[in-house]
């Protein structure tokens, strides 16, 4: 009995002891795993096209695994070689760009090194039939050739100064393996695409999530501090907050109204480096071209005067209007377009702004009087458009506000509500008679945003119809000299500024809400459609 | 009977067909899809060639014909918001979670509300029927939309017991089950309670009673068998209410089933989406509502004949 019990105690204290130490080695190894697997989540609005074929959708987001030629500096937003070109050059007068790959780059999976023939067989994937992409259109036009295996040049029929935005800024040219599409066709770009970037595609839930693991030992040297990262497309603005309080997610976009909920609520608010998007409000029709056709005639409008569009701008209180909307790291736009990043930009303007634009009552009620307002107008009523956009709430409220200062102000306006798409179309059928909110984003170099915006050259439904400006951005198009250039694009902003040709508002930062307990930090430029990039940046707690 | 069943049939497709209208003229009236899937700086070849691709520039009697033409074959396109998924095949795909989701609620709904109403009407005007009053009151004055997210932070955010949102484990349809099944619980536990009380009223009940048959025989075997036919024909609207009624649940969960899809397709303007998505919605509540009238004809011989 005694033999009994003693053996009973023995393996009952061997037992414990064997089962207190697997469960160390047990608990350790899933500590481990768990570490190992660690899941960085981010939650953004669904995409506008949800495929793993980047040139089918319009480009709000690239696949992190994907890299472009051209890459950004997370904190200055300038172009780098931090992507797949190692450097490049380009002609005098700006019509042949060459680029220099590392000779390092590898695509994962083992589909090789990254070469000239993968650019080019990516640019003519890019240009298919089937491409979506914003900005291609130019590409259409380019002739590429793979100079030798790491060397790759791209002529152009005119001259292209800002070619680098393409590549970095907008990213109009993802590259894909050739190998894989040689091995297994489109098939196999749709279902798990080879990239060259520090992130490996996991898979997909369609409509829910797209996955990607890190690379250890990535050829560029970047080495995320996490395994791998989850994004999840959720649509509705409160359960990504509820996602980011519960801990489902790391990251998440919210409108600015949430924003302040959450950051009430002890999370952290992350802005880029850069200006992510400029906003504007925008007079429809050619009302500055004194010989407008019947159909494209905007002269009737109240707006067709420049006193009364000097009065509009003047009825704003902007620095009131822009913290309700927009809150941290906002900054007040003297002209559309104009980017103290790139060329053309104009300090004199800058410093002129509060003088000609600030919110001025007296003067407001003066030039409404010199104008006849309302009296002398068939038209005195001025339409603003209500509507939304992603990544753009702010612009049904921004109408409100606008509204509300303009009602101050005795200046007669009608909301109208309509979605992008309606404007759009009236838009490019010249049928528009109305004031309508309008981003720019990425923010484009100067000497695109201001042809596609104000003038007849590269988007004529949007042109406003001054003869002098389409002059110069004819001018601007055949220019090369980088002095010249810049002196035409001053020139046509400070045309644009002295004619009250639009309703300025803002250069605005793109912003993520980052859980507190679980993000210290995570910088980006704001540069891309999304506003957000830079994912391997994400720095954990 | 058969006459009946052909009428109906009849009615089913020519309303069938009136959706069709409207689904296109909609789709027509909601801004050009050039606007939604060429990009801002598209050039005018771009647009051309859009247009004459997807017959933009054919009168709208053609296009709406060309449409019917495929619609019939069950061919509304391919997504342009998921490249490369057929329209209506991507519905259908979306069909099996929505059916989950929606079978969950009506479980949900009939266990709940049946007992609810029943022990409502049998004890009229005491607490049970006073709470149950309320709580049908709540469930109608609430929208769904507001309860799910009220839903997400009282379990998700606060108590930590089920997740946000998603799809997954059968954690993930609980909230979303319930945000959908509240209002059908108010709906169904006040008709079962209506019909009960008009039943035990009856003359019959009061002769069981007299009888001699117990309480328990009289609720269960006598009055609610034939108390329920009002509540099982309410039945076939309560199974097409929950599945369109996930429309607004599925984006607020973002459970991605056909009510998600719905959403998403109009957000992105995926017109074959949109349109598939919607007559397969039309086709579920004119099957719904068939069975409901042939459940009538079971159930009201004089149906039958008339």
């Amino acid at each position: 009995m005694t033999y009994t019990f003693n053996t009973f105690i023995r393996r009952t204290s061997r037992a414990v002891t064997v089962a207190s130490l697997a469960g160390t080695i047990l608990g350790s190894a899933m500590t481990g795993a768990a570490q190992a697997q660690e899941t960085v989540v981010v939650a953004v609005s669904p995409l506008g096209a949800d495929s793993n074929l980047y040139w089918t959708t319009t480009g709000a987001f690239i696949l992190p695994s994907l890299q472009t030629l051209v890459g950004q500096d997370p904190e200055t937003g300038k172009y780098d070689n931090s992507q797949l070109a190692e450097s490049w050059e380009h002609n005098e007068d700006f019509t042949s760009w060459t680029f220099r790959l590392h000779p390092e780059a590898r695509f994962n999976d083992d589909w090789g090194p990254v070469t000239s023939a993968d650019v080019v067989h990516s640019f003519n994937l890019h240009i298919g039939d089937d491409a979506k992409l914003s900005g291609i259109s130019n590409f259409r036009e380019i002739e590429v050739t793979a100079v030798d295996e790491h060397t790759v040049r791209f002529d152009m029929p005119s001259p292209e100064p800002n070619f680098l935005f393409s590549h970095a800024g907008r990213g109009s040219l993802a590259i894909y393996s050739k190998a894989q599409f040689d091995a297994e066709g489109i098939e196999g770009y749709e279902t798990a695409p080879a990239g060259s970037g520090p992130f490996k595609y996991v898979g997909r839930e369609t409509g829910q999530s797209i996955t990607f693991s890190t690379i250890a030992d990535h050829w560029s040297g970047v080495a995320p501090e996490f395994d791998a990262i989850e994004f999840r497309w959720v649509s509705e603005p409160s359960t990504r907050l509820a996602m980011l309080s519960a801990g489902e997610a790391h990251a998440v976009t919210l409108p600015r109204d949430l924003q302040d909920d959450a950051v009430e609520a002890g999370q952290t608010v992350l802005v880029s480096s850069e200006g992510a998007m400029q906003t504007t409000m925008l007079f429809t029709g050619q009302f500055l071209n004194p010989e407008a056709e019947e159909n494209r005639d905007a002269r009737t409008y109240a707006w067709a005067d420049k006193r009364i569009r000097e009065a509009m701008n003047r009825a704003l209180d902007r620095d009131a209007i822009l913290e309700a909307l927009y809150g941290e790291g906002v900054r007040k736009l003297p002209v559309y377009t104009m980017d103290p990043r790139f060329p053309g930009y104009s300090e004199e303007l800058e410093a002129r702004f509060e003088e000609a634009y600030g919110y001025d009552p007296e003067r407001v009620a003066e030039l409404l009087e010199e104008a006849g307002y309302p009296d002398n107008f068939e038209n005195p009523k001025i339409p603003l458009v209500v509507t939304s956009l992603a990544g753009n709430p702010e612009f049904a409220q921004m109408a409100e506000l606008v509204q509300a200062y303009f009602d101050v102000a005795g200046i007669q306006t009608e909301m109208r509500e309509q979605d992008w798409a309606t404007g759009n179309t009236a838009i490019r059928g010249f049928s528009a008679d109305f004031v309508t909110p309008m981003r720019n984003a990425p923010v484009r170099p100067s000497a695109l945003g201001v042809q596609i915006f104000f003038t007849s050259e590269a988007s004529p439904h949007l042109d406003v119809g001054d003869p002098e400006l389409n002059r110069l951005g004819a001018a601007l198009v055949a220019e090369t000299d980088p002095q010249k250039r810049d002196a035409t694009l001053e020139h046509m902003f400070t045309r644009i500024f002295d004619s009250y040709a639009h309703l300025p508002m803002a250069t605005v930062p793109a912003s993520v809400v980052v859980n507190s307990d679980l993000v210290e930090g995570w910088t980006f430029p704001g540069s891309t459609s999304s506003g957000l990039s830079h994912f391997e940046l994400i720095d954990l707690k | 009977m058969l006459r009946y069943l052909s009428l109906r049939v009849a009615s089913s497709l020519f309303a069938l067909l009136i959706i069709s209208m409207i689904v296109f003229s909609l789709s027509q009236l909601s801004g050009s899809p050039v606007d939604a899937l060429l990009p801002d700086d598209a050039t005018h070849e771009q647009i051309e060639n859009f247009v004459r691709e997807w017959g933009l520039d054919q009168p709208l009697w053609k296009q709406y014909l060309t449409f019917l033409g495929n619609a019939v074959q069950g061919d509304f396109g391919v997504s342009l918001k998921w490249p490369g998924e057929n329209a209506m095949g991507f519905v259908m795909d979306r069909m099996s979670a929505t059916l989950k989701l929606g079978g969950l609620s009506i479980l949900i709904t009939v266990l709940v509300a049946m007992p609810l109403g029943i022990a409502s009407a049998v004890y009229k005007g005491s607490m049970i029927d006073k709470t149950t009053q309320g709580f049908a009151l709540l469930g109608q004055s609430m929208p769904n939309f507001w309860l799910g997210i009220v839903l997400i932070w009282v379990f998700s955010v606060w108590l930590g017991w089920l997740p946000t949102s998603g799809m997954g484990s059968i954690a993930h349809l609980v909230l979303p089950a319930v945000a959908i099944a509240w209002f059908q619980i108010s709906a169904l536990a006040r008709l079962t309670r209506s019909s009960m009380l008009e039943v035990l009223d009856a003359e019959y009940i009061k002769l069981a009673r007299v009888k001699g048959a117990s309480e328990w025989a009289v609720v269960f075997k006598h009055a609610l068998r034939n108390a329920a036919v009002v509540p099982l024909t309410y039945f076939g609207i309560l199974a097409a209410s929950i599945l369109t009624g996930s429309v607004v649940i599925e984006s607020v969960y973002s459970y991605p089933g056909m009510g998600w899809v719905a959403i998403e397709a109009i957000r992105g303007r995926d017109f074959p989406v949109v349109q598939a998505v919607i007559i397969a919605y039309a086709v579920i509540y004119m099957l719904s509502n068939l069975f409901v009238d042939l459940l009538y004809v079971v159930v009201n011989p004089r149906i039958r004949h008339g």
